[in-house]
């Protein structure tokens, strides 16, 4: 090993999140504005399973726009799935676009890894 | 030895990218892109290969 990074997930990108939704048979974003319970968010829209408001996703900040009045109007875990999805389909596009192999395994704790095989060319991710 | 960048991402979400293979700070360069496009970075850590040098090949003449 070389040195070891730990990141929080951000959704920035949103061919990622269409992909992430995809990967989890949501339906696809829609952009515009939704009401939440309280207020208004503008973003990519996505309706989570069993969630009574959608979240909204500012794709330029990375911040997440929701109204789940902790966790009984929607199960956290929904929008914790959508994150792991969106970061496997944004590391796999950014590595493909590298040039570089791919390939995905799920480990028993429901972790995804992804490996990426660097060129012998150093072909940078 | 194969270079390799892993990304192991929990059922929170959250992201761990480790390189290995590389000596030097080569693997920052090749893991920074996909460090950048996952989102916030939250801890580094280095490991010993890190401080390796990347070996390069040098010819001394003595007259």
């Amino acid at each position: 090993m070389s040195h070891i990074v730990s990141i929080r997930t951000q959704i920035r990108d949103p061919a990622a999140l269409a992909a992430a939704c995809v990967r989890l048979g949501l339906a696809q974003p829609t952009q515009g504005k939704a009401r939440l319970y309280s207020s208004e968010a503008e973003g990519h829209i996505v309706q989570l399973p069993y969630w009574r408001y959608p979240v909204v996703i500012d794709t330029t900040s990375g911040q997440i726009s929701m109204d789940n009045f902790n966790g009984h109007w929607g199960n956290p875990s929904e929008l914790d799935k959508l994150l792991q999805a969106y970061g496997c389909e944004k590391a796999k596009i950014e590595a493909r676009r590298a040039g570089h192999n791919v390939t995905e395994q799920t480990l028993a704790d429901g972790s995804i890894k992804l490996t990426i095989q660097v060129g012998a060319t150093g072909g940078a991710a | 030895m194969t270079r390799t960048i892993e990304i192991t991402i929990n059922p929170k979400g959250e992201a761990t990218v480790q390189t290995k293979g590389f000596a030097g700070a080569s693997c920052k360069d090749a893991s920074r892109l996909i460090e950048q496009a996952l989102g916030e970075k939250t801890a580094e850590q280095h490991t010993a290969e890190f401080y390796q040098t990347q070996v390069t090949s040098e010819r001394v003449r003595q007259s």
